[in-house]
C-alpha cells in the first residue's frame, strides 16, 4: 500500500508540472488524404505537457519557441515540428506501413496482428459505452464478435451471462470461458464486478494457436480483458454520468381482464369442468360480477416498475516517459424492475500504474476494488416469484384484502392488508418481509516485472491474485409471510448471514528468448511456469426469536440455530513452451506445448499435456502484391488441443458427506467416485483468411473450425438401486463435434470531410453432433428430462411426445405414438427425439451501423440468433386447462367448441390429456433484436476555447427497443426458473435457453449521458 | 550486463523456490468437509453416524414437504380431499392421473429408500471393524432392521402386497441388496426385479435376524427390539403370515398412550411425548429448524388463512363417533377465502405451531394391537375382539362394541383407519387387503358442499395400486421391468 501512495505523490506531481505555460500552439492536424485526424497524440518534447486532436484534428498546446512538439498516431509516421515565430503549426501525416501494424493481445503476451497465426476477436472501448453501465461485461460481448455466442442468463441487473465460444465445448463440464483480466484468472461469477468504463479492450481467443496454451483451462476459449493504461502525455480527465429508466418488454400477447376470466370461468363451469366450480365466474350474479369488474387489477402495475438506473465514473489518467497511470472510480445504480425492494449497486476503483525504475526494468501493478450489493428475488415457479405471480394473479383479486363493504382491510396499526388472493401467497408482501440481500467485495490485483536481461533475453515475473467476500443476509421477518408459514411461533423471525471468500492466485514467470538470423529469420521462444490455487472458505450462522425486524444482527437473536464452515480448494501447476518464427512477416510459424497437473483427478491421471501449431502466409507482404488495391491479406491455419477440467473437486473418490439427523450426527455415502476420471480433451482445427481491401476501408476475417471434444465428463446414469445420491458417476465418455464458420466484415461506405458511415457485422454459423456417448446409449438430459443426447444428433436435441393437434370431431388432443400413430392417449412413452431441434442456434450474430456527421453520431447495434428451439412452459402455464384457478392468456378463449374447429385448444373436457407436456409447447427461437441505439453530439472545440474543458459529449441510449420474433414471449432467455434448474448447480442438468419459466424478464431501457473530459 | 545477469538469477531463483514444491501441493490435496467411506467407520462413534445416516434417509422421504410417504398414502385414498382453494399440489397422484415421468413422490421414494438401503449396507459390510459384543450386535440390528425397513417400503409402494391378490407372490418385486451376498459394490450393475415373495421373505430374514441383534433402548429416532418386532407384526400381516403377527405383536413390550388422559394423545403429536410411539423418524426442531416441515402436504398458515391442499373427507369425519377422543387430533376448523374447511390437524406443528414441522409417526403401539387383532380375526380366534378393545378402551369415553363376524372385521378395519388417519396408511391397507378406493361424492367444504373429487373410484386390482417405476431408472437400468399398463 505504501508504494501506492508513492505513485500517486507521483503522479499529482507530474500533473502540476504540465501547468507551466509560454505560448499558445494551435492547428490542424489531416492524414495523407487531407482528411481531418482526430485523437492525434501532441506532445512537447522533453516534457509532459501533451493534448490529442479534437474531432476535427485541431488541437492547441503551450510550448515555447524552439521547443519540439512530436505527433504520433497509429498507422502513421511520427512527425517532429519545431515551434518557430508562428503560433500556428498544421501537419499532414503520412501513413507508416510498419506502424500499421495493430497489436493484440494474445496468451501471455501481445503480438502485432500481422504476425499472428491465430483466429482472434476484439472488442473495443466504443461497443462498450453504448450499454446500460450496471450491465455486466459479459452481456456486451453478445453479437459483437464472430464465434462469440452469448445467451443473457435473465434480465435480473448484475445478472452474468452465458458465453460460450464456437459452440458447446462440453456437456457436463462447464463451458464458460476462461476469463483473464490483466494477465490473472478471474472467475466467471465476479465480472459483474467489473466497471465496464474501465475497459480498453476485450480480445478473445478461439482456436488451438492461442488456447493451447491455456492448456487445461483453454478448452471453452479464453476473454482477455485489458484495462485501460494511461497514456504519456497531459492528464486527461473523463467524467461521464448518465441516468435513465427500463421497463419491462411487453409481452407479444394479452391477459385476461376480469370481465374476460369470469367469463372463461363461466364457460368451463358449465362445461361441467370441475376445478372451476368453485370459481367466481361459475356462479357470480350480476351484482357480484360488478363488484369484481370494479376491483380489475392489472398486477404487472402492481408488482412491477420503472427501474431507475444511474451512473457516474470518472477517471483520471497520463504520464511521463517513465510513469503512466490510470485511475477511475464508478457508481452504477439499477433498481432493477421488481417494485419494494432494491435492485443492483456497485461502486468500483482501479488504479493501473507502470513504472520504468531502470532502463532494463519495468514494474507495473494493476489493481482494482469494487463492491456490489444485489438483492435476490426468488426466481421459481410459482406465486413466490413475482414474475411468476404478475401473470397468475387474477385481475378480480386486488393489491389489498377488501371487507364485505369494499373498503380496505386495515391491521392493527391501521396498514393495508395484502391480498393472500386465491394462490394463498401475497408476493406484494413477500418481497418485504422476506429480504435477502447479497454482497460481494472483489479485489483483483497483479503486480509485474520486465526484466530486459539482454536484448535476446527476457524475463516477466507476475504475481496476480483475486479476492472476492461474498456475504449473504436473508430474513424472514416477524409475521411476514413465510414465517407464519414455516417458521416457529415462539421465536418469531429468522436470519441466516453467510459469507464466503473466494481467493485466487497466480504466480507465473515467463522467460523469452528474441533473436534475429540472417536479415528475414525471427524466432522467439518462452518457457512458462504458472501456479494457480484457488482457496474457497465459507461460513454462516442462522439464528430466530428477534425482537424488531429493524436489527437485523443475530446478536439480538434468542437461539442461534445453525451455523457452518467449510473449505475448497484446487491447485493448476503447469509449465509451458511456446515458440513463434517468422520469415520477413511472410510466412509465420508457431507452435507451443504445455504440462499441467491438477488436483481435480486421480494420482494416475493428475497430468494432461496439450500442444498446438500453426502457419500463416501474408499474402500482402509478397512483392507481386505491392500496388494492389488489397492492402492486407494473410492465410492461417492451425491445429492444437487443449482441456476442460470444469469440473466438481475429489469425484475420483468416494465420499462420506456429514450432516445431522435428528441432532446427532450423520455419515452418508454421496456418490460413487471414479478413480479413472482424466481430462476432458479437445482439438480445433482453424483455417482462415483476413482482408483489408482500398485503404482498408473494407477488411474482414473469414474463419472455418472443427472442434471435436472428447473424453467428456458425463454422467452415465446407475441404476437407482445402488443408492447413489444423484444417481450417476462421472466418466470420460462422450465425444461431441462443432463447427462452423465464422465471417465478419468492416466497411466504411462513406469516408468524407464531415460525414462517416461505417457498417459492419458478425456471423456464425455453427453445427453440432453427439459423436459418441457410453455404449451408444441415449442420455436423457435436461432438468425435465426433455432434452436427449444420442450419438449422430444435435447436442441436447429436444425429446418429449410430439402433439399432433386438437380431433375436430370431438375437441380430444391427440398425440401420436411412438409408431407415428395418432392416438387419443398420452403417455410419456410416447417420448421420442425432436431431429434437427435443440436449444443450440445455428446462426447466430450481430450487426451496427455507424454514422458520424460534424459532432452528431449515430449508432445502432443489433443481435440476433436463429435455429434454437425453445420449450415455452410459460405458455403452457397462461393457456392450461388446469391453470383456471389463475389468470389465463386471452389466447385462452380460442378452445374447442363445436364439431369443425380447427385450430383450436384442446375442449377442458379433456384436461387429463390436454395438459400434458408435448412439442406443443416447442417453439423457434429466432430473433434479431435492436441491442443499442444510440445519439450523440460532440460539442465543437470552438465553442469550448474559453474553458478548461476538452470536449463534452452527450447521449441518449436505448437497448432493446424492438425486437422481431415469432416467439410467443421474449426469445431471449438462458435462466428458465434459476430454483428448478440452477446453472451453478453441478447436480443440476441445466442447459441455457432450453426452456422459459418466469425468470427474471429482459428489460427495455433508455438512458440519458454527458461525458466532459478535460 | 552483469548486474542484470546477476538480478537475473536472482529472480529466477525466487521463481524456482516458488514453484519447486508444488507438485506437493497437488498431490496432497485431500477433501476438506467430506469423510472416507472406507476408513471411516472405525469405532461405535463412527457407526453409530453411520446409523444416524441411515436414518435420515428415511426422514427425507418420509417428511419431504411437497410428497411425503407419511401423507401421500392417504392422498392416494379416501381419508381427505382435494382442497379448491389449496395450491392443488399433488393433484395428478389424488387423480390417479400419474405416470412414470411424474415427479415428485415417484421418484423420491425410489430413489431414496436405495440410497438408504446403501447407508444400510456400507454399514453392513464393514460391521465387522468392531470387536465383538452387544454394542456391534445392536449397530449390526439396526443397519439390518433399517435395510428390511426401506426394501419394505419400496416393495410396498412399486410392487403388488402378496395379500393383495392370489397373482401377487409370484408378480414383479423390487430389488434386493444385500452387501454380505455380494449385490454391492459395482457402480454399473443392472439389477432385475426379484418376486414379491423373494421379496418379502429377505424383509422378513432382516428384521428376524436384527430382533436377535438389537438393543432395547437407542433413543428417539432410531430403532430398537421393539421397533423390530412392531415392523415385523406389520409385515407379517402384508404377507398373510397371521400367527406369526400375532407372535411378533406379543414381542411388541410399548403400550398405547391412553386417550382418557386429558392431552395425552395430542402430547404425542405435538412431539411433547413419545407414548405409544415404536418408530418415529425425528427433527431436532431448534437445530434443525430449516429441515423439512411434513405438515405442509396438508396445510400452511398464512394468518388469517389456512391453505390447505387437502381436508379431511366430509363423510369420513361426520361419522366419527361423538365419543371419539381422537377427534381433537385430528381436526382442526380453518378458513380459507371465507370457506370453511375440515383441516388436518396432525402434523400442524408443536405445541403453539402452525409450521408443520415435527417427527415422523412410523409405527405406534397402536397400530401393533390393529395388525394383532387383524391377524387374530384372519385365523377366526376368539380373541380379535378382546384385542381391539384394548385400543378401544383408550380411544373412546364409551362404545358399543361386542362384534362378531363381518361385523367385528369392519370394526378393526374402521378403527385402524380412525388410528391411523393422515399417518400413510390408508392407501396400503386398502391395497393389501385387496380393496378399491371408494370417495364419498361430497365436496372440499366442511358442510360437504363445494366440489367433489374428481376421481371418486380406483377399482380393486387397478394397476394404479401399483405405482411406476420412474422413468430414470427404466432408462438406465434396461433390466427392469416397469410394472403393467404404464
Amino acid at each position: 500500500m505504501k508504494s501506492y501512495c508513492m505513485m500517486l505523490v507521483l503522479f499529482c506531481c507530474s500533473i502540476t508540472v504540465a501547468l507551466a505555460q509560454e505560448k499558445n500552439v494551435t492547428g490542424n492536424v489531416t492524414d495523407q488524404d487531407g482528411l481531418p485526424l482526430p485523437g492525434v497524440s501532441i506532445l512537447v518534447v522533453g516534457t509532459t505537457n501533451g493534448t490529442q486532436t479534437d474531432f476535427d484534428g485541431n488541437y492547441s498546446i503551450m510550448a515555447n519557441t524552439g521547443q519540439t512538439i512530436r505527433f504520433s498516431y497509429i498507422g502513421q509516421k511520427t512527425m517532429d515540428k519545431t515551434v518557430g515565430t508562428s503560433a500556428t503549426i498544421n501537419v499532414q501525416m503520412e501513413e507508416d506501413a510498419q506502424a500499421l501494424e495493430e497489436v493484440v493481445v494474445t496468451g501471455y503476451g501481445s503480438r502485432s496482428r500481422e504476425l499472428s497465426t491465430s483466429a482472434i476477436s476484439t472488442i473495443s472501448t466504443e461497443k462498450i459505452e453504448a450499454f446500460v453501465p450496471s450491465t455486466s461485461v459479459d452481456n456486451i460481448l453478445q453479437g459483437q464478435a464472430a464465434g462469440v455466442q452469448v445467451t443473457a442468463a435473465n434480465g435480473r441487473p448484475g445478472q452474468t451471462a452465458f458465453v460460450t465460444i464456437r459452440g458447446i465445448g462440453s456437456i457436463n463440464a462447464n463451458t464458460t470461458p476462461l476469463y483473464v483480466i490483466d494477465g490473472v484468472p478471474v472467475n466467471s461469477d465476479f465480472i459483474n464486478n467489473l466497471n465496464p468504463n474501465d475497459i480498453e479492450s476485450f480480445s478473445i481467443l478461439k482456436d488451438a494457436a492461442t488456447v493451447s496454451k491455456y492448456g487445461s483451462r483453454g478448452a471453452n476459449g479464453v476473454v482477455l480483458i485489458t484495462t485501460k493504461r494511461g497514456k504519456t502525455g497531459d492528464a486527461k480527465i473523463i467524467f461521464r454520468s448518465s441516468y435513465g429508466f427500463a421497463e419491462r418488454i411487453p409481452d407479444p400477447f394479452d391477459l385476461m381482464n376480469t370481465s374476460q376470466k369470469l367469463d372463461l370461468e363461466k364457460q368451463f363451469a358449465d362445461l361441467g369442468f370441475n376445478a372451476a366450480q368453485s370459481l367466481p365466474g361459475a356462479s357470480a350474479d350480476a351484482t357480484e360480477r360488478a363488484r369484481l369488474i370494479a376491483l380489475d387489477t392489472d398486477w404487472e402495475e402492481e408488482l412491477l416498475r420503472k427501474s431507475q438506473i444511474q451512473s457516474n465514473s470518472l477517471s483520471i489518467s497520463g504520464g511521463d516517459e517513465k510513469m503512466t497511470y490510470f485511475m477511475s472510480l464508478g457508481y452504477d445504480k439499477n433498481t432493477g424492475i421488481i417494485d419494494r425492494i432494491d435492485g443492483f449497486e456497485r461502486i468500483t476503483a482501479r488504479l493501473n500504474s507502470t513504472y520504468q525504475a531502470k532502463e532494463w526494468l519495468s514494474v507495473g501493478t494493476n489493481i482494482s476494488l469494487s463492491r456490489n450489493t444485489t438483492d435476490l428475488p426468488r426466481d421459481r415457479n410459482n406465486v413466490q416469484n413475482p414474475f411468476r405471480a404478475m401473470y397468475d394473479y387474477n385481475p378480480y383479486d386486488p393489491l389489498y384484502s377488501r371487507n364485505p363493504d369494499g373498503s380496505i382491510v386495515l391491521d392493527d396499526q391501521g396498514e393495508p392488508v395484502y391480498n393472500p388472493t386465491r394462490s394463498g401467497f401475497p408476493i406484494a408482501r413477500a418481497l418485504e418481509t422476506e429480504p435477502e440481500e447479497n454482497r460481494n467485495f472483489l479485489i483483483v490485483g497483479s503486480l509485474f516485472t520486465d526484466i530486459k536481461i539482454s536484448d535476446k533475453f527476457t524475463n516477466r515475473f507476475s504475481v496476480g491474485a483475486t479476492n472476492n467476500r461474498f456475504n449473504r443476509t436473508a430474513r424472514s421477518l416477524a409475521g411476514g409471510v413465510l414465517n407464519t408459514i414455516v417458521g416457529d411461533a415462539n421465536f418469531p423471525g429468522t436470519q441466516t448471514d453467510e459469507t464466503a471468500n473466494t481467493f485466487q492466485y497466480n504466480v507465473n514467470n515467463l522467460f523469452t528468448y528474441t533473436d534475429t538470423y540472417g536479415n528475414y529469420h525471427n524466432l522467439s521462444a518462452s518457457f512458462l511456469l504458472e501456479y494457480n490455487e484457488d482457496i474457497y472458505t465459507d461460513f454462516f450462522a442462522s439464528a430466530r426469536g428477534f425482537p424488531s425486524p429493524n436489527i437485523p444482527y443475530q446478536d439480538v437473536a434468542a437461539e442461534a440455530t445453525a451455523s457452518g464452515s467449510s473449505e475448497e480448494r484446487r491447485i493448476l501447476f503447469s509449465q509451458g513452451l511456446f515458440v513463434d518464427y517468422d520469415y520477413d512477416s511472410k510466412y509465420i510459424l508457431s507452435a507451443s506445448v504445455r504440462r499441467d497437473g491438477s488436483s481435480r483427478f486421480g494420482s494416475d491421471n493428475k497430468y494432461g499435456y496439450f500442444y498446438s501449431g500453426s502457419v500463416a502466409w501474408n499474402i500482402a507482404n509478397e512483392s507481386f502484391m505491392d500496388e494492389s488495391f488489397v492492402n492486407d491479406l494473410k492465410l492461417r491455419a492451425s491445429y492444437g488441443t487443449s482441456g476442460n477440467q470444469n469440473i466438481g473437486d475429489f469425484n475420483y473418490l468416494n465420499l462420506l458427506e456429514f450432516n445431522t439427523y435428528n441432532g446427532n450426527t450423520t455419515a452418508v455415502p454421496i456418490g460413487v467416485g471414479n478413480p479413472n476420471i482424466q481430462w476432458e480433451s479437445q482439438a480445433i482445427m482453424d483455417i482462415g483468411v483476413e482482408f483489408g481491401l482500398f485503404n482498408n476501408r473494407i477488411n474482414g476475417v473469414v474463419d472455418y473450425f472443427k472442434k471435436n471434444s472428447k473424453d467428456l465428463l458425463l454422467n452415465q446414469p446407475l441404476s437407482q438401486t445402488i443408492g447413489d445420491e444423484d444417481n450417476s458417476i462421472l466418466a470420460n465418455i462422450g465425444e461431441i463435434e462443432n463447427s462452423g464458420i465464422e465471417v465478419s466484415l468492416n466497411a466504411d461506405v462513406v469516408r468524407a470531410q464531415n460525414f462517416v458511415w461505417s457498417i459492419g457485422g458478425n456471423v456464425s454459423f455453427l453445427d453440432n453432433k453427439v459423436v459418441s456417448l457410453v455404449n451408444g446409449d441415449d442420455i436423457i438430459s435436461g432438468d425435465f428430462g426433455y432434452n436427449i443426447l444420442r450419438e449422430g444428433e444435435e447436442i441436447n436435441s429436444f425429446y418429449t411426445v410430439k402433439y399432433a393437434g386438437v380431433n375436430p370431431a370431438n375437441g380430444e388432443p391427440l398425440y401420436y405414438d411412438l409408431d407415428g400413430n395418432i392416438t387419443n392417449e398420452y403417455s410419456a412413452g410416447f417420448n421420442t427425439i425432436l431431429e434437427g431441434k435443440s436449444p443450440y442456434a445455428n446462426i447466430e450474430g450481430g450487426f451496427f451501423t455507424s454514422i458520424h456527421w460534424s459532432g452528431f453520431g449515430l449508432r445502432a447495434d443489433f443481435v440476433g440468433k436463429g435455429g434454437n428451439y425453445i420449450m415455452n412452459f410459460q405458455r403452457q402455464s397462461g393457456i392450461s386447462i388446469g391453470s383456471i384457478n389463475s389468470n389465463q392468456r386471452v389466447e385462452a378463449f380460442n378452445y374447442w367448441k363445436q364439431p369443425g374447429d380447427t385450430n383450436v385448444l384442446p375442449s377442458p373436457l379433456f384436461q387429463g390429456t390436454a395438459d400434458q407436456d408435448s412439442d406443443r409447447w416447442l417453439e423457434r427461437g429466432d430473433y434479431i433484436r435492436l441491442r443499442t441505439l444510440t445519439l450523440d453530439y460532440t460539442l465543437s472545440n470552438k465553442l469550448l476555447e474559453k474553458t478548461p474543458i476538452d470536449r463534452i459529449r452527450v447521449f441518449a441510449t436505448g437497448q432493446n427497443l424492438f425486437t422481431i420474433t415469432e416467439y410467443n414471449g421474449d426469445p431471449e432467455i438462458g435462466i428458465g426458473s434459476a430454483e428448478s434448474s440452477d446453472p451453478s448447480d453441478p447436480d443440476d442438468s441445466f442447459i441455457p435457453g432450453a426452456f422459459s419459466l418466469f425468470s427474471y424478464p429482459q428489460t427495455r431501457s433508455y438512458i440519458f449521458g454527458v461525458e466532459i473530459g478535460f | 550486463m552483469k548486474n542484470k545477469l546477476y538480478i537475473y538469477c536472482l529472480a529466477s531463483l525466487f521463481a524456482t523456490s516458488t514453484f519447486v514444491s508444488c507438485d506437493d501441493e497437488l498431490n496432497d490435496l485431500q477433501p476438506f468437509t467430506e469423510g472416507n467411506p472406507e476408513t471411516f467407520f472405525n469405532s461405535v462413534s463412527s457407526f453409530q453416524n453411520g446409523l444416524d445416516g441411515i436414518y435420515s434417509q428415511f426422514w427425507n422421504y418420509y417428511s419431504a414437504p411437497a410428497s411425503g410417504l407419511q401423507g401421500i398414502p392417504d392422498i392416494l385414498s379416501d381419508n381427505v380431499i382435494l382442497s379448491q382453494t389449496g395450491r392443488r399440489s399433488n393433484e395428478v397422484y389424488y387423480d390417479y392421473r400419474y405416470n412414470p415421468n411424474t415427479g415428485g413422490a415417484i421418484s423420491l421414494y425410489w430413489s431414496e429408500a436405495y440410497e438408504a438401503v446403501n447407508a444400510a449396507n456400507l454399514v453392513i459390510g464393514q460391521i465387522d471393524n468392531l470387536a465383538d459384543g452387544p454394542e456391534k450386535d445392536n449397530i449390526f440390528g439396526q443397519a439390518l432392521a433399517a435395510r428390511a425397513i426401506a426394501h419394505f417400503d419400496l416393495a410396498r409402494i412399486y410392487a403388488m402386497i402378496p395379500t393383495q391378490s392370489a397373482d401377487a407372490a409370484n408378480s414383479p418385486g423390487i430389488v434386493y441388496l444385500k452387501v454380505e451376498d455380494g449385490d454391492t459394490g459395482d457402480p454399473f450393475a443392472q439389477p432385475a426385479r426379484e418376486t414379491v415373495a423373494s421379496n418379502y421373505t429377505e424383509i422378513i430374514g432382516d428384521l428376524e435376524q436384527a430382533a436377535e441383534l438389537i438393543g432395547d433402548s437407542n433413543g428417539e429416532g432410531r430403532l430398537n427390539s421393539d421397533a423390530v418386532y412392531a415392523m415385523l407384526s406389520r409385515v407379517y400381516l402384508y404377507n398373510g403370515d397371521y400367527q406369526l403377527a400375532i407372535n411378533a405383536a406379543n414381542q411388541v413390550t410399548t403400550s398405547i398412550v391412553d386417550a382418557k388422559i386429558e392431552g395425552a394423545l395430542l402430547a404425542v403429536y405435538e412431539d411433547t411425548s413419545n407414548e405409544g410411539v415404536i418408530i418415529e423418524w425425528s427433527v431436532n426442531t431448534s437445530s434443525e429448524s430449516s429441515f423439512n416441515n411434513v405438515g405442509v402436504l396438508y396445510s400452511q398458515t398464512t394468518p388469517p388463512n389456512t391453505v390447505s391442499e387437502y381436508v379431511i373427507d366430509y363423510e369420513f369425519f361426520n361419522n366419527l363417533d361423538l365419543n371419539d377422543l381422537r377427534t381433537e387430533v385430528m381436526q382442526f376448523d380453518a378458513t380459507n377465502e371465507d370457506n370453511n374447511y375440515n383441516a388436518v390437524r396432525k402434523f400442524l406443528g408443536e405445541t403453539g405451531q402452525v409450521n408443520g414441522r415435527v417427527d415422523v409417526k412410523v409405527l405406534r403401539a397402536a397400530e401393533v394391537l390393529l395388525n394383532k387383532a387383524e391377524a387374530q380375526f384372519e385365523l377366526n380366534q376368539a380373541n380379535a375382539l378382546e384385542t381391539l378393545n384394548i385400543l378401544r378402551n383408550a380411544r373412546y369415553i364409551s362404545y358399543t362394541g361386542g362384534e362378531n363376524g363381518l361385523a367385528l372385521e369392519d370394526a378393526i378395519q374402521y378403527e385402524r383407519r380412525v388410528e391411523l388417519s393422515f399417518e400413510g396408511h390408508r392407501f396400503f391397507d386398502l391395497k393389501r387387503r385387496g380393496e378399491a378406493v371408494k370417495r364419498s361424492n361430497n365436496g372440499d367444504i366442511q358442510d360437504g358442499s363445494g366440489t367433489q373429487p374428481e376421481v371418486l373410484t380406483l377399482p380393486a386390482g387397478d394397476y394404479r395400486f401399483q405405482l411406476p417405476i420412474p422413468i430414470d431408472e427404466i432408462n438406465a437400468n434396461p433390466n427392469i421391468a416397469q410394472n403393467a399398463n404404464y
